[in-house]
Protein backbone atom coordinates (compact mmCIF):
# COMPACT_ATOMS: atom_id res chain seq x y z
CA UNK A 1 0.00 0.00 0.00
CA UNK A 2 2.76 2.39 0.90
CA UNK A 3 4.45 1.78 -2.38
CA UNK A 4 1.25 2.50 -4.20
CA UNK A 5 0.82 5.71 -2.32
CA UNK A 6 4.37 6.69 -3.07
CA UNK A 7 3.77 6.29 -6.73
CA UNK A 8 0.40 7.90 -6.74
CA UNK A 9 1.47 10.71 -4.47
CA UNK A 10 4.40 11.75 -6.57
CA UNK A 11 2.46 11.18 -9.70
CA UNK A 12 -0.03 13.72 -8.59
CA UNK A 13 2.58 16.08 -7.26
CA UNK A 14 4.30 16.21 -10.59
CA UNK A 15 2.04 15.17 -13.36
CA UNK A 16 -0.87 17.26 -12.31
CA UNK A 17 1.26 20.35 -12.57
CA UNK A 18 3.28 19.44 -15.59
CA UNK A 19 0.91 17.57 -17.79
CA UNK A 20 -2.12 16.52 -15.86
CA UNK A 21 -3.57 19.93 -15.07
CA UNK A 22 -6.48 19.11 -17.21
CA UNK A 23 -9.12 21.44 -18.37
CA UNK A 24 -12.03 20.67 -16.17
CA UNK A 25 -15.38 21.60 -17.58
CA UNK A 26 -15.84 25.32 -17.51
CA UNK A 27 -19.23 25.94 -16.16
CA UNK A 28 -21.03 28.98 -17.40
CA UNK A 29 -23.13 29.98 -14.44
CA UNK A 30 -25.84 32.50 -14.94
CA UNK A 31 -24.46 35.94 -14.35
CA UNK A 32 -26.21 37.59 -11.45
CA UNK A 33 -28.60 40.37 -12.14
CA UNK A 34 -26.61 42.82 -10.07
CA UNK A 35 -23.74 42.87 -12.58
CA UNK A 36 -23.94 45.40 -15.34
CA UNK A 37 -23.41 44.08 -18.88
CA UNK A 38 -19.84 45.35 -18.88
CA UNK A 39 -19.08 43.72 -15.56
CA UNK A 40 -20.81 40.54 -16.65
CA UNK A 41 -18.43 40.44 -19.62
CA UNK A 42 -15.50 40.92 -17.24
CA UNK A 43 -16.80 38.13 -15.07
CA UNK A 44 -16.99 35.79 -18.04
CA UNK A 45 -13.55 36.58 -19.41
CA UNK A 46 -11.58 36.96 -16.19
CA UNK A 47 -13.29 35.65 -13.05
CA UNK A 48 -14.88 32.60 -14.67
CA UNK A 49 -11.49 31.31 -15.75
CA UNK A 50 -11.05 29.97 -12.23
CA UNK A 51 -14.23 30.66 -10.28
CA UNK A 52 -16.51 28.85 -12.71
CA UNK A 53 -14.26 25.88 -13.31
CA UNK A 54 -13.85 22.82 -11.18
CA UNK A 55 -10.45 21.74 -10.01
CA UNK A 56 -8.60 25.04 -9.94
CA UNK A 57 -8.73 25.37 -6.18
CA UNK A 58 -10.61 28.64 -6.46
CA UNK A 59 -13.91 28.78 -4.59
CA UNK A 60 -16.70 28.61 -7.11
CA UNK A 61 -18.93 31.58 -7.65
CA UNK A 62 -22.17 31.00 -5.85
CA UNK A 63 -20.87 28.12 -3.73
CA UNK A 64 -22.15 29.30 -0.37
CA UNK A 65 -20.28 26.68 1.61
CA UNK A 66 -16.97 27.53 0.01
CA UNK A 67 -17.38 31.20 0.82
CA UNK A 68 -18.64 31.10 4.39
CA UNK A 69 -15.24 31.22 6.07
CA UNK A 70 -13.85 33.58 3.51
CA UNK A 71 -16.67 36.05 3.92
CA UNK A 72 -16.08 35.98 7.66
CA UNK A 73 -12.72 37.64 7.08
CA UNK A 74 -14.50 40.75 5.96
CA UNK A 75 -15.04 42.34 2.61
CA UNK A 76 -11.89 44.43 2.92
CA UNK A 77 -9.74 41.34 3.16
CA UNK A 78 -11.39 39.75 0.13
CA UNK A 79 -10.92 42.93 -1.85
CA UNK A 80 -7.28 43.33 -0.81
CA UNK A 81 -6.59 39.69 -1.74
CA UNK A 82 -8.13 40.36 -5.11
CA UNK A 83 -6.10 43.48 -5.79
CA UNK A 84 -2.79 42.22 -4.45
CA UNK A 85 -3.15 38.62 -5.54
CA UNK A 86 -3.42 35.81 -3.07
CA UNK A 87 -2.04 32.30 -3.57
CA UNK A 88 -3.33 31.26 -6.99
CA UNK A 89 -5.43 34.40 -7.34
CA UNK A 90 -3.65 36.75 -9.73
CA UNK A 91 -3.51 40.45 -8.86
CA UNK A 92 -6.65 42.35 -9.78
CA UNK A 93 -8.39 39.06 -10.39
CA UNK A 94 -6.86 38.95 -13.87
CA UNK A 95 -8.73 42.15 -14.71
CA UNK A 96 -6.21 44.94 -15.09
CA UNK A 97 -8.89 47.07 -16.68
CA UNK A 98 -11.08 47.01 -13.60
CA UNK A 99 -11.62 50.02 -11.40
CA UNK A 100 -11.99 49.62 -7.65
CA UNK A 101 -15.75 49.91 -8.10
CA UNK A 102 -15.67 47.11 -10.68
CA UNK A 103 -13.67 44.91 -8.35
CA UNK A 104 -15.96 45.60 -5.43
CA UNK A 105 -18.98 44.57 -7.49
CA UNK A 106 -17.28 41.47 -8.88
CA UNK A 107 -15.94 40.32 -5.51
CA UNK A 108 -19.39 40.73 -4.02
CA UNK A 109 -20.91 38.74 -6.84
CA UNK A 110 -18.39 35.90 -6.80
CA UNK A 111 -18.49 35.68 -2.99
CA UNK A 112 -22.27 35.66 -3.01
CA UNK A 113 -22.66 38.85 -1.02
CA UNK A 114 -25.70 41.03 -1.21
CA UNK A 115 -25.40 44.13 -3.31
CA UNK A 116 -24.21 46.92 -1.08
CA UNK A 117 -22.54 44.58 1.38
CA UNK A 118 -19.19 45.97 0.31
CA UNK B 1 -7.53 6.96 -4.63
CA UNK B 2 -10.19 9.62 -5.11
CA UNK B 3 -10.77 9.67 -1.39
CA UNK B 4 -7.22 10.71 -0.57
CA UNK B 5 -6.31 14.33 -0.34
CA UNK B 6 -3.18 15.70 -1.94
CA UNK B 7 -1.62 16.25 1.45
CA UNK B 8 -2.29 12.67 2.49
CA UNK B 9 -0.62 11.47 -0.67
CA UNK B 10 2.34 13.72 -0.11
CA UNK B 11 2.72 12.62 3.48
CA UNK B 12 2.86 9.04 2.29
CA UNK B 13 5.51 9.88 -0.25
CA UNK B 14 7.57 11.88 2.20
CA UNK B 15 7.29 9.31 4.93
CA UNK B 16 8.36 6.56 2.62
CA UNK B 17 11.15 8.50 1.11
CA UNK B 18 12.72 10.56 3.79
CA UNK B 19 11.49 9.98 6.82
CA UNK B 20 15.62 51.61 -18.02
CA UNK B 21 16.11 54.93 -19.19
CA UNK B 22 15.84 57.08 -22.39
CA UNK B 23 12.88 58.54 -24.22
CA UNK B 24 10.29 56.74 -22.18
CA UNK B 25 6.91 58.39 -22.04
CA UNK B 26 5.82 56.15 -19.18
CA UNK B 27 8.56 56.55 -16.66
CA UNK B 28 8.07 54.83 -13.37
CA UNK B 29 7.38 51.26 -12.51
CA UNK B 30 8.40 48.77 -9.90
CA UNK B 31 9.77 45.36 -10.62
CA UNK B 32 10.87 42.76 -8.14
CA UNK B 33 9.76 39.81 -6.07
CA UNK B 34 6.11 40.23 -5.23
CA UNK B 35 6.76 40.26 -1.50
CA UNK B 36 8.99 43.30 -1.89
CA UNK B 37 6.30 45.44 -3.49
CA UNK B 38 3.86 47.47 -1.39
CA UNK B 39 0.49 45.91 -0.76
CA UNK B 40 -2.69 47.75 -1.64
CA UNK B 41 -5.17 48.62 1.06
CA UNK B 42 -8.72 49.85 0.51
CA UNK B 43 -8.84 53.53 -0.21
CA UNK B 44 -5.39 53.72 -1.78
CA UNK B 45 -4.99 54.38 -5.51
CA UNK B 46 -5.50 51.19 -7.46
CA UNK B 47 -2.25 49.83 -8.93
CA UNK B 48 -1.82 47.65 -11.98
CA UNK B 49 0.13 44.44 -11.33
CA UNK B 50 1.05 41.56 -13.56
CA UNK B 51 0.04 37.93 -13.06
CA UNK B 52 3.04 37.02 -10.96
CA UNK B 53 2.73 40.20 -8.91
CA UNK B 54 6.32 41.24 -9.55
CA UNK B 55 5.61 44.16 -11.90
CA UNK B 56 3.56 47.13 -10.81
CA UNK B 57 2.59 50.64 -11.76
CA UNK B 58 0.05 53.30 -10.81
CA UNK B 59 -1.72 54.42 -13.99
CA UNK B 60 -3.63 57.67 -13.96
CA UNK B 61 -6.20 56.19 -16.34
CA UNK B 62 -7.48 52.81 -17.38
CA UNK B 63 -8.96 53.16 -20.85
CA UNK B 64 -11.38 50.48 -22.01
CA UNK B 65 -12.64 51.39 -25.49
CA UNK B 66 -15.85 49.83 -26.70
CA UNK B 67 -15.04 49.75 -30.39
CA UNK B 68 -12.26 50.45 -32.84
CA UNK B 69 -13.33 54.06 -33.33
CA UNK B 70 -12.89 54.66 -29.62
CA UNK B 71 -9.43 53.10 -29.78
CA UNK B 72 -8.54 55.51 -32.56
CA UNK B 73 -9.98 58.46 -30.68
CA UNK B 74 -8.05 57.84 -27.52
CA UNK B 75 -4.83 57.46 -29.50
CA UNK B 76 -5.52 60.72 -31.30
CA UNK B 77 -6.06 62.37 -27.95
CA UNK B 78 -2.34 62.22 -27.27
CA UNK B 79 -0.42 61.48 -24.10
CA UNK B 80 1.62 58.53 -23.01
CA UNK B 81 -0.02 55.16 -23.00
CA UNK B 82 0.66 51.47 -23.13
CA UNK B 83 -1.58 48.72 -24.46
CA UNK B 84 -2.11 46.07 -21.83
CA UNK B 85 -3.33 42.54 -22.43
CA UNK B 86 -4.26 40.21 -19.61
CA UNK B 87 -1.11 41.14 -17.70
CA UNK B 88 0.55 37.75 -17.91
CA UNK B 89 3.95 39.01 -19.08
CA UNK B 90 6.74 38.78 -16.56
CA UNK B 91 8.77 41.52 -18.20
CA UNK B 92 7.83 45.15 -17.62
CA UNK B 93 6.16 45.69 -20.99
CA UNK B 94 3.02 47.24 -19.56
CA UNK B 95 3.83 49.71 -16.76
CA UNK B 96 2.90 53.28 -17.52
CA UNK B 97 1.99 56.02 -15.08
CA UNK B 98 -0.24 57.78 -17.59
CA UNK B 99 -2.75 55.58 -19.43
CA UNK B 100 -3.18 51.86 -19.92
CA UNK B 101 -5.38 50.68 -22.77
CA UNK B 102 -7.33 47.46 -22.38
CA UNK B 103 -9.28 45.67 -25.10
CA UNK B 104 -11.48 43.81 -22.65
CA UNK B 105 -14.59 44.98 -24.50
CA UNK B 106 -13.23 43.85 -27.86
CA UNK B 107 -13.57 40.10 -27.56
CA UNK B 108 -14.73 37.21 -29.68
CA UNK B 109 -14.78 35.99 -33.24
CA UNK B 110 -15.76 38.62 -35.79
CA UNK B 111 -16.10 36.37 -38.82
CA UNK B 112 -14.74 33.34 -40.58
CA UNK B 113 -13.94 31.85 -43.93
CA UNK B 114 -15.01 28.27 -43.48
CA UNK B 115 -13.39 27.05 -46.68
CA UNK B 116 -10.05 28.70 -46.03
CA UNK B 117 -10.17 27.89 -42.31
CA UNK B 118 -9.47 31.44 -41.30
CA UNK B 119 -11.12 33.54 -38.65
CA UNK B 120 -10.99 37.21 -37.75
CA UNK B 121 -10.83 37.70 -34.01
CA UNK B 122 -10.81 40.72 -31.70
CA UNK B 123 -7.41 41.09 -30.10
CA UNK B 124 -8.91 41.38 -26.61
CA UNK B 125 -10.08 37.75 -26.74
CA UNK B 126 -8.52 35.61 -24.06
CA UNK B 127 -6.89 32.48 -25.36
CA UNK B 128 -8.87 30.27 -23.01
CA UNK B 129 -12.03 31.53 -24.66
CA UNK B 130 -10.64 31.40 -28.17
CA UNK B 131 -10.29 27.62 -28.33
CA UNK B 132 -13.97 26.86 -27.66
CA UNK B 133 -15.05 29.74 -29.89
CA UNK B 134 -13.06 28.40 -32.83
CA UNK B 135 -14.18 24.84 -32.11
CA UNK B 136 -17.76 26.00 -32.49
CA UNK B 137 -16.83 26.98 -36.04
CA UNK B 138 -15.08 23.70 -36.71
CA UNK B 139 -11.68 25.40 -36.51
CA UNK B 140 -8.70 25.28 -34.19
CA UNK B 141 -5.39 27.00 -33.74
CA UNK B 142 -2.67 24.81 -35.28
CA UNK B 143 -0.79 25.11 -32.01
CA UNK B 144 -1.05 27.09 -28.82
CA UNK B 145 0.89 27.80 -25.63
CA UNK B 146 0.50 25.73 -22.51
CA UNK B 147 -0.84 28.76 -20.67
CA UNK B 148 -3.97 30.36 -22.05
CA UNK B 149 -4.71 33.26 -19.73
CA UNK B 150 -3.35 35.83 -22.17
CA UNK B 151 -5.27 37.96 -24.59
CA UNK B 152 -4.68 37.17 -28.23
CA UNK B 153 -3.19 40.62 -28.74
CA UNK B 154 -0.79 40.23 -25.84
CA UNK B 155 0.28 36.76 -26.91
CA UNK B 156 1.02 37.98 -30.43
CA UNK B 157 2.91 41.04 -29.23
CA UNK B 158 5.36 38.74 -27.46
CA UNK B 159 5.51 35.89 -30.00
CA UNK B 160 4.04 33.46 -27.54
CA UNK B 161 4.30 29.85 -28.64
CA UNK B 162 3.67 26.21 -27.90
CA UNK B 163 5.86 23.28 -28.88
CA UNK B 164 6.29 21.36 -32.11
CA UNK B 165 9.22 21.35 -34.49
CA UNK B 166 6.88 21.65 -37.44
CA UNK B 167 4.68 24.30 -35.88
CA UNK B 168 5.17 28.03 -35.50
CA UNK B 169 4.43 30.60 -32.84
CA UNK B 170 1.01 32.19 -32.70
CA UNK B 171 2.35 35.20 -34.59
CA UNK B 172 3.34 33.02 -37.51
CA UNK B 173 -0.32 32.11 -38.13
CA UNK B 174 -1.45 35.72 -38.45
CA UNK B 175 -2.34 36.53 -42.05
CA UNK B 176 -3.74 39.98 -41.47
CA UNK B 177 -4.36 42.52 -38.73
CA UNK B 178 -5.71 45.96 -37.98
CA UNK B 179 -3.35 48.35 -36.25
CA UNK B 180 -4.54 51.61 -34.74
CA UNK B 181 -1.46 53.78 -34.99
CA UNK B 182 -0.35 56.36 -32.43
CA UNK B 183 -1.79 58.96 -34.80
CA UNK B 184 -5.18 57.30 -34.55
CA UNK B 185 -5.23 55.85 -38.04
CA UNK B 186 -6.57 52.36 -38.60
CA UNK B 187 -4.17 50.45 -40.84
CA UNK B 188 -5.27 47.22 -42.48
CA UNK B 189 -2.13 45.15 -42.81
CA UNK B 190 -1.19 41.91 -44.49
CA UNK B 191 1.52 40.60 -46.77
CA UNK B 192 0.32 42.93 -49.54
CA UNK B 193 -1.14 45.96 -47.76
CA UNK B 194 1.20 47.91 -45.48
CA UNK B 195 3.46 44.90 -45.66
CA UNK B 196 6.32 46.33 -43.61
CA UNK B 197 3.98 47.32 -40.82
CA UNK B 198 2.48 43.85 -41.01
CA UNK B 199 5.85 42.14 -40.60
CA UNK B 200 6.63 44.37 -37.63
CA UNK B 201 3.20 44.28 -35.99
CA UNK B 202 2.83 40.53 -35.84
CA UNK B 203 5.24 40.72 -32.89
CA UNK B 204 5.28 44.35 -31.86
CA UNK B 205 5.90 44.46 -28.09
CA UNK B 206 2.99 46.85 -28.17
CA UNK B 207 5.33 49.54 -29.48
CA UNK B 208 3.61 50.35 -32.76
CA UNK B 209 0.08 51.17 -31.67
CA UNK B 210 -2.86 49.01 -30.68
CA UNK B 211 -3.62 45.86 -32.66
CA UNK B 212 -7.38 45.51 -32.54
CA UNK B 213 -8.28 42.74 -34.99
CA UNK B 214 -6.35 39.68 -36.18
CA UNK B 215 -6.98 37.24 -39.00
CA UNK B 216 -5.75 33.78 -38.06
CA UNK B 217 -4.90 30.92 -40.38
CA UNK B 218 -6.37 27.95 -38.57
CA UNK B 219 -7.00 24.32 -39.33
CA UNK B 220 -9.96 22.04 -38.88
CA UNK B 221 -10.84 21.24 -35.28
CA UNK B 222 -8.90 18.21 -34.12
CA UNK B 223 -8.36 15.94 -31.20
CA UNK B 224 -5.09 15.14 -29.50
CA UNK B 225 -3.77 12.61 -27.06
CA UNK B 226 -0.95 13.61 -24.76
CA UNK B 227 1.30 10.88 -23.39
CA UNK B 228 3.86 11.58 -20.73
CA UNK B 229 6.49 9.49 -19.09
CA UNK B 230 9.44 9.92 -16.78
CA UNK B 231 12.65 8.77 -18.34
CA UNK B 232 16.36 9.34 -17.75
CA UNK B 233 17.33 12.76 -19.00
CA UNK B 234 20.21 11.33 -20.97
CA UNK B 235 17.91 9.02 -22.87
CA UNK B 236 15.72 11.96 -23.86
CA UNK B 237 18.70 13.91 -25.09
CA UNK B 238 20.13 10.92 -26.93
CA UNK B 239 16.85 10.30 -28.75
CA UNK B 240 15.83 13.92 -29.11
CA UNK B 241 15.88 14.29 -32.88
CA UNK B 242 13.73 11.22 -33.39
CA UNK B 243 11.20 12.21 -30.72
CA UNK B 244 11.09 15.78 -32.01
CA UNK B 245 10.27 14.61 -35.50
CA UNK B 246 8.00 11.73 -34.57
CA UNK B 247 5.32 13.81 -32.85
CA UNK B 248 3.52 17.00 -33.87
CA UNK B 249 4.13 18.28 -30.37
CA UNK B 250 7.03 17.16 -28.24
CA UNK B 251 8.57 18.78 -25.21
CA UNK B 252 10.30 17.74 -22.05
CA UNK B 253 10.94 19.02 -18.58
CA UNK B 254 14.35 18.65 -16.98
CA UNK B 255 14.52 18.67 -13.21
CA UNK B 256 17.25 20.61 -11.43
CA UNK B 257 19.32 18.35 -9.18
CA UNK B 258 17.87 15.20 -10.74
CA UNK B 259 18.78 12.95 -13.63
CA UNK B 260 15.29 12.34 -14.90
CA UNK B 261 13.09 14.19 -17.33
CA UNK B 262 9.41 14.20 -18.09
CA UNK B 263 8.93 13.61 -21.82
CA UNK B 264 5.59 14.71 -23.24
CA UNK B 265 4.52 13.61 -26.70
CA UNK B 266 1.23 14.83 -28.13
CA UNK B 267 -0.24 13.23 -31.23
CA UNK B 268 -3.52 13.06 -33.13
CA UNK B 269 -5.99 11.09 -31.07
CA UNK B 270 -6.55 7.87 -32.92
CA UNK B 271 -9.14 6.54 -30.55
CA UNK B 272 -6.60 6.02 -27.83
CA UNK B 273 -9.20 5.63 -25.14
CA UNK B 274 -7.13 7.89 -22.93
CA UNK B 275 -8.96 9.66 -20.14
CA UNK B 276 -10.63 12.85 -21.28
CA UNK B 277 -8.67 16.01 -20.63
CA UNK B 278 -11.90 17.72 -19.67
CA UNK B 279 -12.50 15.43 -16.72
CA UNK B 280 -9.10 15.17 -15.16
CA UNK B 281 -7.95 16.03 -11.70
CA UNK B 282 -6.43 19.33 -10.84
CA UNK B 283 -4.62 20.59 -7.79
CA UNK B 284 -3.27 24.09 -7.57
CA UNK B 285 -1.08 23.03 -4.69
CA UNK B 286 0.75 20.35 -6.67
CA UNK B 287 3.92 22.21 -7.52
CA UNK B 288 4.08 23.49 -3.97
CA UNK B 289 4.11 19.91 -2.79
CA UNK B 290 7.00 19.22 -5.13
CA UNK B 291 8.85 22.07 -3.48
CA UNK B 292 8.13 20.57 -0.08
CA UNK B 293 9.49 17.24 -1.23
CA UNK B 294 12.60 18.90 -2.59
CA UNK B 295 13.21 20.78 0.62
CA UNK B 296 12.72 17.69 2.76
CA UNK B 297 15.02 15.45 0.80
CA UNK B 298 17.71 18.02 0.01
CA UNK B 299 19.46 18.15 3.41
CA UNK B 300 19.27 14.40 4.02
CA UNK B 301 22.19 12.05 3.46
CA UNK B 302 21.34 10.46 0.16
CA UNK B 303 18.55 12.97 -0.28
CA UNK B 304 19.48 13.65 -3.86
CA UNK B 305 19.24 9.95 -4.64
CA UNK B 306 15.86 9.75 -2.93
CA UNK B 307 14.56 12.76 -4.83
CA UNK B 308 15.80 11.39 -8.11
CA UNK B 309 14.36 7.98 -7.35
CA UNK B 310 10.95 9.36 -6.52
CA UNK B 311 10.84 11.25 -9.77
CA UNK B 312 12.01 8.31 -11.81
CA UNK B 313 9.43 5.87 -10.52
CA UNK B 314 6.41 7.78 -11.71
CA UNK B 315 4.09 5.97 -14.09
CA UNK B 316 3.22 7.03 -17.61
CA UNK B 317 -0.03 8.87 -18.14
CA UNK B 318 -2.24 9.94 -21.01
CA UNK B 319 -5.06 12.38 -21.59
CA UNK B 320 -7.09 13.18 -24.66
CA UNK B 321 -9.52 15.78 -25.92
CA UNK B 322 -9.98 18.71 -28.25
CA UNK B 323 -6.71 20.41 -29.09
CA UNK B 324 -7.37 23.45 -26.92
CA UNK B 325 -8.23 21.22 -23.99
CA UNK B 326 -5.06 19.15 -24.27
CA UNK B 327 -2.49 21.78 -25.18
CA UNK B 328 -3.40 24.23 -22.42
CA UNK B 329 -2.80 23.66 -18.73
CA UNK B 330 -4.00 25.84 -15.90
CA UNK B 331 -1.19 27.33 -13.84
CA UNK B 332 -2.68 28.31 -10.55
CA UNK B 333 0.59 28.43 -8.64
CA UNK B 334 2.18 31.69 -9.70
CA UNK B 335 5.80 32.07 -10.69
CA UNK B 336 8.26 34.27 -12.53
CA UNK B 337 9.92 33.04 -15.68
CA UNK B 338 12.87 33.61 -17.97
CA UNK B 339 12.97 31.99 -21.39
CA UNK B 340 15.53 32.12 -24.14
CA UNK B 341 15.32 30.50 -27.53
CA UNK B 342 18.51 29.10 -28.90
CA UNK B 343 19.20 27.88 -32.42
CA UNK B 344 17.64 24.43 -32.47
CA UNK B 345 20.90 22.55 -32.80
CA UNK B 346 22.44 24.35 -29.81
CA UNK B 347 19.58 23.72 -27.42
CA UNK B 348 20.62 20.43 -25.83
CA UNK B 349 24.15 21.60 -25.14
CA UNK B 350 22.79 24.80 -23.64
CA UNK B 351 20.45 22.82 -21.41
CA UNK B 352 23.34 20.70 -20.15
CA UNK B 353 25.23 23.88 -19.30
CA UNK B 354 22.24 25.27 -17.41
CA UNK B 355 21.81 22.10 -15.37
CA UNK B 356 25.55 21.94 -14.67
CA UNK B 357 25.55 25.55 -13.46
CA UNK B 358 22.67 24.86 -11.10
CA UNK B 359 24.58 21.96 -9.61
CA UNK B 360 27.91 23.76 -9.52
CA UNK B 361 26.41 26.69 -7.64
CA UNK B 362 24.15 24.41 -5.64
CA UNK B 363 21.25 26.70 -6.42
CA UNK B 364 18.25 25.73 -4.27
CA UNK B 365 15.79 25.47 -7.14
CA UNK B 366 13.40 22.68 -8.04
CA UNK B 367 10.99 24.21 -10.56
CA UNK B 368 11.15 22.01 -13.66
CA UNK B 369 12.87 23.47 -16.71
CA UNK B 370 10.73 23.40 -19.81
CA UNK B 371 12.27 22.65 -23.21
CA UNK B 372 10.30 23.18 -26.41
CA UNK B 373 10.73 23.27 -30.17
CA UNK B 374 9.34 25.90 -32.53
CA UNK B 375 9.52 26.20 -36.32
CA UNK B 376 11.30 29.12 -37.98
CA UNK B 377 9.20 32.02 -39.22
CA UNK B 378 9.51 35.34 -41.04
CA UNK B 379 8.14 37.59 -38.31
CA UNK B 380 10.68 40.35 -37.78
CA UNK B 381 10.92 40.26 -33.99
CA UNK B 382 9.79 36.72 -33.39
CA UNK B 383 12.32 34.72 -31.38
CA UNK B 384 12.09 32.24 -34.26
CA UNK B 385 12.77 34.73 -36.99
CA UNK B 386 14.81 32.99 -39.65
CA UNK B 387 15.80 30.01 -37.57
CA UNK B 388 14.10 27.08 -35.83
CA UNK B 389 14.29 27.39 -32.09
CA UNK B 390 14.86 25.36 -28.95
CA UNK B 391 13.32 27.29 -26.08
CA UNK B 392 14.46 26.77 -22.50
CA UNK B 393 12.31 28.19 -19.72
CA UNK B 394 13.41 28.54 -16.13
CA UNK B 395 10.96 29.44 -13.39
CA UNK B 396 10.95 30.50 -9.78
CA UNK B 397 7.99 30.56 -7.43
CA UNK B 398 6.40 33.99 -7.19
CA UNK B 399 6.95 34.08 -3.44
CA UNK B 400 10.70 33.58 -3.86
CA UNK B 401 13.33 35.94 -5.21
CA UNK B 402 13.98 34.92 -8.79
CA UNK B 403 16.91 37.27 -9.30
CA UNK B 404 19.89 35.22 -8.05
CA UNK B 405 18.79 32.17 -10.05
CA UNK B 406 18.02 34.00 -13.25
CA UNK B 407 21.17 36.12 -13.03
CA UNK B 408 23.26 32.99 -12.72
CA UNK B 409 21.70 31.30 -15.72
CA UNK B 410 21.10 34.16 -18.16
CA UNK B 411 24.74 34.46 -19.30
CA UNK B 412 24.63 30.84 -20.38
CA UNK B 413 21.80 31.64 -22.75
CA UNK B 414 23.85 34.48 -24.19
CA UNK B 415 26.72 32.12 -25.00
CA UNK B 416 24.38 30.15 -27.24
CA UNK B 417 22.97 33.13 -29.13
CA UNK B 418 19.75 32.94 -27.19
CA UNK B 419 16.92 35.33 -27.93
CA UNK B 420 14.81 36.31 -24.91
CA UNK B 421 11.06 35.81 -24.87
CA UNK B 422 9.67 39.34 -24.94
CA UNK B 423 7.09 38.63 -22.28
CA UNK B 424 9.54 37.00 -19.91
CA UNK B 425 12.35 38.33 -17.78
CA UNK B 426 15.64 39.25 -19.38
CA UNK B 427 18.25 41.96 -19.10
CA UNK B 428 19.37 42.45 -22.69
CA UNK B 429 19.45 45.95 -24.12
CA UNK B 430 19.15 47.15 -27.69
CA UNK B 431 22.85 46.96 -28.41
CA UNK B 432 22.90 43.24 -27.77
CA UNK B 433 19.48 42.49 -29.20
CA UNK B 434 20.34 44.13 -32.49
CA UNK B 435 22.86 41.43 -33.23
CA UNK B 436 20.34 38.68 -32.67
CA UNK B 437 17.65 39.82 -35.09
CA UNK B 438 18.25 40.22 -38.83
CA UNK B 439 15.34 42.64 -39.10
CA UNK B 440 16.09 44.67 -35.99
CA UNK B 441 16.77 47.88 -37.89
CA UNK B 442 13.71 47.33 -40.08
CA UNK B 443 11.52 47.12 -37.01
CA UNK B 444 13.12 50.23 -35.55
CA UNK B 445 12.47 52.13 -38.76
CA UNK B 446 8.80 51.19 -38.75
CA UNK B 447 8.49 52.06 -35.07
CA UNK B 448 10.05 55.48 -35.55
CA UNK B 449 7.75 56.22 -38.46
CA UNK B 450 4.65 55.31 -36.44
CA UNK B 451 5.61 56.72 -33.05
CA UNK B 452 8.36 59.32 -33.53
CA UNK B 453 7.82 60.90 -30.13
CA UNK B 454 7.84 57.61 -28.23
CA UNK B 455 4.39 57.95 -26.72
CA UNK B 456 4.08 54.19 -26.46
CA UNK B 457 7.42 53.60 -24.79
CA UNK B 458 7.94 52.90 -21.14
CA UNK B 459 11.27 52.55 -19.40
CA UNK B 460 11.60 48.85 -20.17
CA UNK B 461 10.84 49.32 -23.85
CA UNK B 462 13.12 52.32 -24.13
CA UNK B 463 15.99 50.21 -22.87
CA UNK B 464 15.00 47.20 -24.94
CA UNK B 465 14.67 49.20 -28.14
CA UNK B 466 17.50 51.62 -27.43
CA UNK B 467 15.41 54.74 -27.76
Amino acid sequence: MTGTLERRGLRYVLLIFLVGCTRAERAEPAVAAQLSPARALTYQSACAECHARAGTGAPAAGDAAAWTARRAQGFGVLLAHTVNGYRGMPPLGACGACSEADLRALVAYVAGLEEGAQ
Amino acid sequence: MKGLTRRELLRAALAAGAGAAGLAACERSSTGPAAALPEWTPGAPLPWRNWSGAVRCLPKARLVPGDEAEVAALLRAGGALRPAGAGHSFSALVPCDESLVFLDRLQGVIGQDAAAKTAEVWAGTRLWQLGPALAALGQALPNQPDIDYQTLGGALATSTHGTGAGLGSLSSYVTGLALVTPAGEVLECDAQRNAEVFHAARTSLGALGVVTRVRLSNREAFRLVERSRFVPLESVLADLARERDAHPHFEFYAFPHADVALAIATDPDDGSGAPPASAGEDDPEAILLLRTLFRWTRPLPGGSWLYDTFLGMQPATARAGQSHEVLAHPRTVRFNEMEYTMPAEAGPECLRAVLAEIRARDLPVCFPIECRFVRADDVWLSMFSGRPGFSISIHQFADEDYRPYFAAIEPIFWRYEGRPHWGKLHSLDAARLAGLYPHWSDFQRVRRSLDPSGRLLNAHLAQTLGV
